[in-house]
């Protein structure tokens, strides 16, 4: 049996080449279908993966406090997701924070109120950025860093801002940009750092640090008609072994200040880059349909092949029949050389969907992931495709009476 | 012919009313219509008779192609009609060599592949295939042409292949359809030498031919008409009376017959 395996192998590929284009052009079907699948998947894996990374690369002892319950559904997340600093109102209070401060093993806290505005130098038009009011404790627990300057100082005057190397070069035309006065609402607030270029747009904080301000979180809420509307609290704790049971004693202080209401969600690890991979399994999940349907069509090709392969070779299967091939001889010889034809074009698909994604990320700020899911999938999924839909021709195949089929052309 | 039993060697093949019909309702037409025949090991039978009289369909029948019989068919002690399909392959392949009418080789193989295929059903390796199919290929002066695609031979040669093919498992039983019918004398010599030495060393030989100088080789002749069995030389003490000359009186005659009606037709 293992040897007829092999024989039924080299028989396929002897078949398929015989006819080279057709095997080619049918595998194309294939191709496109499994390249579509591999280039979605493996880019939104590489989006996904981006946000669990930074949180990896932070020490993985990050949990995040964002206002609302949480939200069930991709879509939701999808309204939502682009503008979190569009929340009416934050139910997270300056008091949360203070209660977050003093639970066992929080090492830093930083509540972030972010506002969407216009900033405008002097000399230069104005620029619509996000404007983080926030206090010294951020730079620690988000893990920024200064490239000039300073981080903002409780000490300092309080409008004082540091901004983003991209901002900077918007702005003022340079990242060299201490020292000079933007305008945020008519207040004047003077450089006082630019952040290292971090090149992550896709964030937990849902900001580009690279083209914010960030300002004191005083100076925020003056800007916001005094009102303080904190969406997002970053919490660091001192370790990783540490962090689940600060969540809990989290949980307990701020469910204690909102009387009992869980209108909060705490998130950490995994579940920090949870909306951007909804976001992304959205797309993904769409566009997975699409291509799905080109999957269809390659099958359908493969067994409009497999079916005039069929009647091509009408007499071989009487000959080989009469020579002592079985009926399950006959269906694995055809049902060898669909799934041949289609794992073929999986492979192809894949070495394809990997080219056309890394030419694709090439204007995204991500790469495309590699993993061993993506390769089963691409594998599987053509296997399946080559089984079911040669399924029909190798039956019809071995179904021919010997004698009828020795006959044809006769 | 219940009158053999007392032959030394055992029956291979027990036909007992055996009918094969076509068609149905007043279309309906038997092609064997009740045939009794006891082929014993190491027979060469060469089955003559007119086009149309159902030679060819009991060969089918014989080598297990055709299935949907009525009557018994018992090979080797068992009931055809209890065997699977797949048994039937089996034996096919491990027992039964076909030599068709018209070629049948496989287009897009090569010859040395196509002399290997029933190889194939075997299980043997590439190699070993490859290895046996050169050896039978060389025994029939066809050694230069193992790589040869079917249609580059000639009409001769081809035919030489698919004997070749037909002789590569070492059948126990060997089905012939004219199987020298294609050949010049020349070539017809070697493949008839050839099945004579295979019918020595105790393989059992069923041939259909028109050629009754062919009919010297055999044992035992039986010429058929309408589906049923005219005559039959296959008796113990004729068995072994190789020089067929009352075999080729009575059948030449038959023939005579036959051919006239041919013509007429």
């Amino acid at each position: 049996m293992r040897f007829l395996f092999i024989n039924h192998i080299q028989n396929a590929r002897q078949s398929l080449r015989s006819n080279r284009m057709r095997s080619n052009l049918t595998m194309l079907g294939v191709m496109i279908g499994v390249a579509s699948i591999t280039t979605i998947l493996s880019l939104s894996g590489g989006a996904s993966k981006i946000v669990s990374n930074q949180v990896d690369a932070l020490g993985g002892n990050i949990a995040v406090v964002r206002p609302g319950s949480a939200s069930d559904t991709a879509f939701q997340n999808l309204a939502q997701l682009p503008t979190p600093q569009l929340f009416a109102a934050s139910t997270l209070t300056i008091k949360d924070v203070n209660a977050i401060k003093k639970v066992n093993y929080v090492s830093g806290v930083a509540p972030m109120m972010i506002l969407s505005g216009a900033v405008k130098a002097e000399t230069s038009t104005s620029v619509n950025t996000s404007i983080i009011a926030t206090t010294p404790t951020l730079a620690d627990v988000s893990g920024l860093k200064i490239q000039n300057g300073q981080f903002l100082d409780p000490d300092l005057s309080p409008y004082i801002a540091v901004i983003g190397p991209q901002l900077s070069v918007n702005v003022f035309g340079t990242e060299e940009s201490i020292g000079k006065t933007l305008t945020i609402k008519g207040q004047a607030f003077t450089v006082i750092g630019v952040l290292k270029r971090q090149n992550t747009p896709i964030n937990y904080n849902g900001v580009d640090f690279d083209e914010s301000i960030i300002i004191n979180q005083d100076a925020g809420q003056a800007l916001n008609q005094g009102s303080l509307q904190i969406q997002q609290i970053n919490v660091k704790t001192d370790s990783v072994n540490n962090l689940a049971g600060a969540i809990v004693d989290i949980n307990k202080a701020i469910l204690k200040n909102h009387l009992g209401e869980a209108d909060f969600t705490i998130l950490s690890g995994e579940q920090i880059a949870q909306p951007t991979n909804r976001l992304f399994a959205a797309i993904a999940g769409t566009t997975t349909a699409v291509a799905a349907i080109s999957l269809l069509v390659g099958g359908i090709g493969i067994m409009n092949i497999m079916l005039v392969s069929v009647a091509e070779r009408t007499r071989e299967i009487g000959i080989r029949k009469a020579l002592g091939a079985s009926n399950r001889d006959i269906v694995a010889q055809f049902l060898i050389e669909s799934v041949a034809l289609s794992i073929g074009g999986g492979v192809g698909g894949y070495i394809i969907g990997y080219l056309i994604a890394f030419a694709i990320s090439s204007f995204l700020p991500f790469f495309p992931i590699f993993t061993w899911e993506i390769g089963g999938i691409a594998i599987g999924v053509s296997l399946v495709i080559g089984t079911l839909f040669g399924l029909y021709p190798a039956i019809r195949a071995a179904r021919k009476d010997p004698i009828d089929a020795l006959r044809q052309y006769d | 012919m219940k009158a053999m039993a007392n032959n030394k060697t055992e029956p291979v093949i027990v036909l007992s009313d055996l009918r094969k019909r076509f068609g149905i309702g007043d279309a309906e037409h038997y092609a064997i219509d009740g045939i009794d025949l006891t082929i014993r090991k190491g027979e060469f039978i060469a089955i003559m008779g007119p086009s149309g009289c159902g030679k060819t369909t009991l060969l089918n029948i014989l080598g297990l192609l055709d299935s949907k019989i009525e009557g018994e068919y018992e090979l080797e002690t068992r009931p055809v009609a209890s065997l699977s399909f797949r048994r039937q392959a089996r034996i096919r392949s491990q027992q039964i060599g076909f030599i068709f009418q018209s070629f049948n080789l496989v287009t897009r193989l090569n010859v040395i592949e196509n002399v290997a295929l029933p190889l194939v059903y075997k299980g043997m390796t590439r190699l070993n295939r490859e290895k046996q199919a050169s050896a039978i290929l060389h025994t029939f002066h066809l050694g230069e042409r193992e790589y040869y695609m079917p249609y580059q031979l000639s009409g001769g040669q081809t035919q030489r292949v698919a004997i070749a093919r037909a002789l590569v498992n070492n059948p126990s039983i060997i089905l012939a359809d004219e199987p020298t019918g294609n050949l010049d004398s020349a070539s017809s010599h070697i493949i008839m030498e050839e099945l004579s030495d295979l019918h020595k060393r105790g393989n059992t030989i069923i041939m259909v031919t028109h050629n009754p100088r062919l009919t010297t080789y055999a044992s035992r002749v039986i010429t058929m008409l309408d589906g049923k069995i005219d005559t039959d030389t296959g008796s113990p003490k004729r068995k072994n009376d190789t020089t067929a000359k009352k075999p080729l009186g009575k059948v030449s005659k038959k023939r005579r017959k036959t051919k006239t009606k041919q013509e007429v037709a």
